[in-house]
């Protein structure tokens, strides 16, 4: 069957449409195109002839315009909408014009800069000029180096790369830095939160050496769609942007079912499990041999998801090739191989994390499952087009867990398809990571009096306290650097930590393999001694964990369960920032946080029921994360009314229910804040509720969410009054298990008179 | 709301470090710089450096009018191992030859703002000199006074293109004996050096960042007397290495001598290395030396002088298995005899088949190996008497 049959057989499928809430066709465009601009070089529009382009889409001509008056700009379109050559046909263009003049492509992976290298020496062998553009990362050789350093045109590396090894070897880039003229960014949405503002500043010591070397290279930037392209842009780059956002390509018919899986339990409002019921969607897929990508949202599922889709097509010889698990952990190659294997259309099902969200070239899929939704409106609209391409019909499903956030989308389609996707929002000012890149940036070049590092005034004030700690000296009008260390070593630009954990497989006695790594955040969740950990979609058992030399040992094991771990989270207040009182003493503060998290025990759950099977301990070090929160403190008056008991089903309640509406309004990822309550909270004495941000030094979240607290507690009390639920659900306070029998009522009561407080005041 | 600096300190996970001790500083400003000259006779004979020698010392082209006073020795102490843009050679040390002696001339900057009247004095320097020669500087030292050069935007065209790197020629020469290469091992071993209260390189950068703290002088000296012995020591090993690679002759050490035939031989230098091997026949390297003269000549399509070779090596019992072994190769392929091979075949394997105490791979491999050709040689011994 053909998925257009597949679709009108589900339409009659009484048993799936049951659960179905919503089905949207979105109908096919036609593509808008514009003539080459005549400023092409005309070996140029050769090569696009030869390959069947006698047009360019509009958004591509435009974008080749913008260049050539000079402009930085972004392209905001979606997925396969031909991107690429709105950066690669002003870039190849300048190159031909000029032979010395240089371009640096960065991507956020590793896998997307192989991809669009491949990509680049297709169009580079047509034109049969000598241009050379080469990826440099992790994975490039050591003898290969040194000549793209001198003759590459164009590179393309990543912002962790050009941080930690071009950057502080400036002096072998002389001819890359002197004759910059084009810097490409891919994917700039990626860049949000930390990692955007470490780019921001990787980019600041970028634009401070280019200046040193004499060049001002224009910016090239594309996003998928965000609520705020052009201000994420330019708060990465520090440039005025202009953005090109009218799509000129055309697509096929799409479909998008948003399936609730049935409820078994109506007092509790529980659900079928998302994983199982994703599992029967995809099973129907594999069937009828549509390709398909599965997205889930942790490596877990993936891998538990992998192994069952995998039973379901092992053939005789206990092959079971054409279903693959993707996640990051995965070595290089192994990741290729399943990329190929795709493009190949060897594979027939990829079950991915978000690690496939990029546009890395996977063939045409025509079908894409959502295990969960994905938790923001950018990232779902950007998993959805991995499917599709230009003409075919492609279908999306999104399969809700019964998490609150997935509820309120499946129930409310129209947030989900009315609501502009979320903003990207970055804080290149965080002081912990300004201060990580103003070390490296006065390693690579000393400040001078006087000088901003990206137009900072407190530039000056910062340098001093680098002085005030021996790493700077300052002298006759400059700050020299006076560490026998690089700094950028020890900074990673995504996560808290430098250092990678790798994965050693010890099944075999004499023949140790390392099989993967992970981030040293994940670890404690993922890692710790005795948990369950899957690859590929064998089980292994971590034997030993050396946390001082980042090494996890595991040995393949055979069980039924798979293991969760539970993070405890403790707070301390460290400075009030600002602060308002209504009359009756409830506060509402913003100040800063000191966070501290630790992985104490974790539940062992059986492999198809999902039932607890009992806990076990983890013995690993606390860690500390400083960032920015707002809390709202409940006065003794209001507190009194209840019983302990009581009051403490409240607060979770209020809590539950401020985290599920504080990324919608704060449009972020429901990860990227927590909220939390203290009954007796340590500095305050009093009930207080926290909302912070969870990333170390603040995103700028808080201080949102601070200016909108009325807002939320509104919000936050109509989806308690909306839901149908008899004494709490998932999707409101959490069940009444949690939040005790008058849970719900007295979450409403608690968060009107909050408001009731506020709209007096 | 607390000041910005204030936050800073309160981000601290440690309290901020003191700030640095406000010591009296010493009057003095502006670039160091001393002077010492040794006698010649602090050297070998230098006479042995020809472009020639050189040539086959250090595997590239030397001025053919080079004399000792063309050489520029340079050594630096920097603040750090990283190879980074931040690292500053805050110390040059520079050896050359003059009339009156060895002159070793160093500077040291007495503070950051030092290092432009530095490099323009050392790059004025290196102009002088047509051949370059350093310890390790082709990976270190030179790459990293070529980026202070373009940080300080003084050009670095006045470097020697003649860059003779002693430890590469060293390396080969005494690393089979020595095991380890560094400077200080080969001063103690070649030279008799025996350095007193030297300061230890990892403590350089320290030591540096210390006086530019608290402005006291005396450790530097340290730093200054290591350098210059650092100087001295190269320039003796320039010329030692000369004086060995053209007089293997004179030298006493086993390893020394079959490490330079093997070196000899890389470069291409066949005579010479042959003499080299046939040196070595009289003492502990005898074994390896016949077995690489016998590869030599195999490989030069000298088969019945390889042959000759093997079976002087299994007269005096050296590596009988590798013998055996390569004298079957040679009978059966270049001579033709696959008679008289499988007899070598069957001495190599029996060998082998020695009872042992432990389980050895490697022998294992080698095994099968003869197994493989063993049985070769006997199908095509069946073929031939097969044949009419």
């Amino acid at each position: 069957m053909n998925l257009d049959q597949l679709l009108g057989q589900l339409r009659q499928n009484s048993k799936f449409m049951s659960c179905v809430t919503h089905w949207r066709t979105l109908a096919a465009t036609e593509g808008k195109y514009a003539d080459f601009p005549e400023s092409m070089d005309p070996r140029i529009q050769d090569v696009l002839r030869k390959r069947g382009i006698y047009r360019l889409y509009t958004h591509q001509a435009q974008s080749f315009e913008l260049a050539q008056e000079k402009k930085d700009f972004v392209v905001v379109t979606p997925t396969a909408s031909g991107k690429t050559l709105c950066y690669n046909l002003p870039v190849l263009s300048a190159i031909l014009k000029n032979e010395d003049a240089r371009a640096l492509y960065l991507f956020p992976t590793k896998a997307l800069s192989a991809d669009q290298v491949s990509g680049l020496y297709d169009m580079i062998q047509a034109l049969d000029m000598d241009i050379k553009a080469y990826t440099y990362d992790g994975d490039t050789q050591n003898a290969a180096r040194k000549s793209i350093r001198q003759a590459g045109h164009i590179v393309v590396t990543n912002p962790d790369m050009l941080h930690a090894n071009i950057l502080p070897h400036h002096t072998k880039w002389v001819k890359l830095f002197e004759n910059l003229q084009y810097i490409v960014i891919d994917e700039i949405h990626t860049y949000r939160g930390v990692f955007g503002s470490h780019l921001a500043n990787v980019l600041r010591r970028l634009e401070r050496l280019c200046a040193f070397y004499g060049s001002h290279p224009q910016y090239i930037l594309c996003s998928a769609t965000i609520q705020n392209p052009v201000e994420l842009a330019q708060a990465l780059t520090g440039r005025k942007v202009t953005a090109v956002t009218e799509n000129g390509a055309p697509s096929g018919e799409r479909h998008f079912i948003f399936y609730n899986p049935p409820v078994v339990n109506k007092q509790l409002g529980i659900r079928k499990g998302c994983l199982n019921e994703t599992r029967a969607v995809a099973e129907e897929l594999l069937r009828n041999g549509i390709p398909t990508i599965v997205f889930a949202k942790s490596r877990v599922q993936v891998e538990v998801l992998t192994r069952y889709l995998k039973d379901c097509v092992r053939d005789a010889y206990g092959f079971s090739g054409r279903v693959r698990g993707y996640r990051g952990g995965y070595l290089p190659g192994e990741r290729r191989e399943i990329e190929r294997g795709l493009r190949a259309g060897e594979v027939d099902m990829v079950v991915s994390t978000n690690a496939l969200e990029l546009g890395v070239d996977i063939g045409s899929l025509s079908a894409c499952v959502l295990c969960g939704y994905p938790g923001s409106i950018a990232s779902t609209w950007q998993q959805a087009g991995r499917a599709g391409r230009r003409k075919d019909t492609a279908v999306t499903i999104l399969v809700a867990s019964s998490a609150p956030l997935d509820q309120y989308v499946i129930e409310h389609p129209d947030y989900f398809f009315q609501t502009s996707p979320e903003n990207a929002l970055v804080q290149p000012n965080n002081l912990y990571i300004l201060l990580s890149h103003l070390k490296c940036s006065a390693y690579e070049l000393p400040f001078k009096d006087g000088e901003l590092f990206g137009g900072l005034p407190d530039t000056e004030e910062c340098l001093e306290y680098l002085v005030e700690n021996n790493i700077l000296r300052h002298l006759d009008g400059k700050y020299y650097w006076m560490e026998e260390e690089l700094p950028s070593g020890e900074i990673s630009l995504r996560s808290a930590t430098a250092e990678n954990f790798v994965i050693i497989d010890i099944t075999n006695p004499a023949h140790h393999r390392v099989i993967g790594e992970m981030d040293r955040f994940t670890v404690p969740m993922l890692l710790h001694e005795n948990a369950i950990y899957m690859h590929e979609a064998r089980q292994y058992q971590v034997e030993k964990l050396d946390f001082d030399a980042c090494k996890a040992f595991i040995r393949a094991v055979d069980v039924d369960y798979y293991t969760d771990a539970d993070m405890n989270v403790s707070l301390h207040i460290l400075d009030k920032l600002e602060e308002k009182q209504a009359k009756s003493g409830v506060d509402v503060t913003l100040g800063e946080l000191r966070v501290s998290t630790i992985v104490k025990v974790f539940k062992k759950m059986k492999l198809d029921t999902h039932e607890n099977l009992g806990f076990g301990e983890v013995r690993l070090p606390q860690s500390d994360m400083h960032t920015v929160g707002m809390w709202w403190t409940i006065p003794d008056s209001l507190a009194a009314r209840y019983s302990n008991d009581d009051l403490q089903g409240a607060l979770v309640g209020v809590a539950n229910l401020l985290s599920i509406v504080a990324p919608l309004y704060l449009m972020c990822s429901p990860r990227d804040i927590r909220v939390v309550y203290q009954v007796k909270a340590p500095i305050t004495d009093k009930p207080t509720i926290f909302l912070y941000d969870s990333f170390p030094g603040g995103v700028g979240l808080s201080e949102k969410a601070y200016a909108m607290q009325q807002l939320l507690l509104e919000q936050a009390l109509s989806v308690v009054l909306e839901c149908g639920c008899a004494d709490g659900c998932p999707a409101c306070v959490g069940p009444a298990a949690e939040v005790g029998a008058d849970g719900k009522q007295n979450a409403q009561l608690i968060l009107k008179e909050l408001l009731a407080q506020w709209q007096d005041f | 709301m607390a000041g910005l600096l204030n936050k800073l300190r309160m981000m601290d996970a440690a309290p901020a470090k003191a700030p640095a001790p406000q010591n009296e500083k010493s009057a003095e400003t502006g670039l160091y710089r001393r002077e010492a000259v040794f006698p010649l006779s602090t050297f070998c004979d230098r006479s042995y450096a020809t472009p020639e020698t050189l040539r086959t010392v250090f595997g590239c082209d030397f001025p053919a009018s080079v004399v000792p006073e063309d050489v520029l020795f340079l050594d630096t102490e920097t603040t750090g191992l990283s190879g980074g843009v931040g690292t500053v050679a805050f110390q040059v040390g520079l050896g050359y030859f003059t009339e009156a002696g060895f002159a070793v001339e160093q500077f040291l900057m007495r503070d950051y703002p030092d290092e432009e009247a530095m490099l323009n004095l050392l790059a004025a320097r290196m102009k002088r000199f047509s051949v370059l020669c350093t310890f390790n500087g082709k990976t270190f030292d030179v790459p990293l006074l070529k980026t202070r050069f373009l940080m300080n935007r003084i050009r670095d065209d006045g470097i020697p293109a003649c860059h003779a790197d002693v430890l590469f020629p060293a390396r080969r020469l005494w690393k089979l004996r020595l095991k380890q290469c560094n400077l200080g091992t080969l001063e103690t071993a070649l030279l008799g050096v025996e350095r007193e209260d030297d300061l230890p390189g990892a403590l350089v950068p320290q030591t540096y960042f210390q006086y530019l703290k608290d402005r006291n002088f005396t450790p530097l000296i340290g730093i200054l007397d290591h350098n210059r012995q650092d100087i001295v020591s190269l320039a003796q090993l320039f010329y030692v290495l000369c004086v060995q690679f053209s007089q293997p002759e004179a030298i006493l050490e086993q390893e020394d001598l079959f490490s330079l035939a093997r070196a000899l031989e890389k470069q291409g230098q066949k005579e010479k290395a042959m003499k080299c091997y046939r040196l070595c026949e009289g003492g502990s390297f005898r074994a390896q030396a016949t077995r690489a003269m016998a590869v030599h000549e195999k490989r030069e399509g000298q088969y019945r002088a390889a042959a000759k070779l093997l079976e002087t090596m299994l007269e005096r019992g050296d590596d009988p298995v590798f013998a055996y072994e390569a004298l079957a190769k040679l009978y059966e392929h270049q001579f033709r005899d696959p008679e008289q091979a499988l007899h070598y075949v069957r001495q190599a394997l029996l060998l082998l088949a020695e009872p042992r105490l432990h389980k050895d791979e490697a022998v294992q491999e080698k095994q099968n190996e003869l197994q493989y050709r063993y049985a070769r040689l006997r199908r095509k011994l069946r073929q031939e008497s097969a044949m009419p």
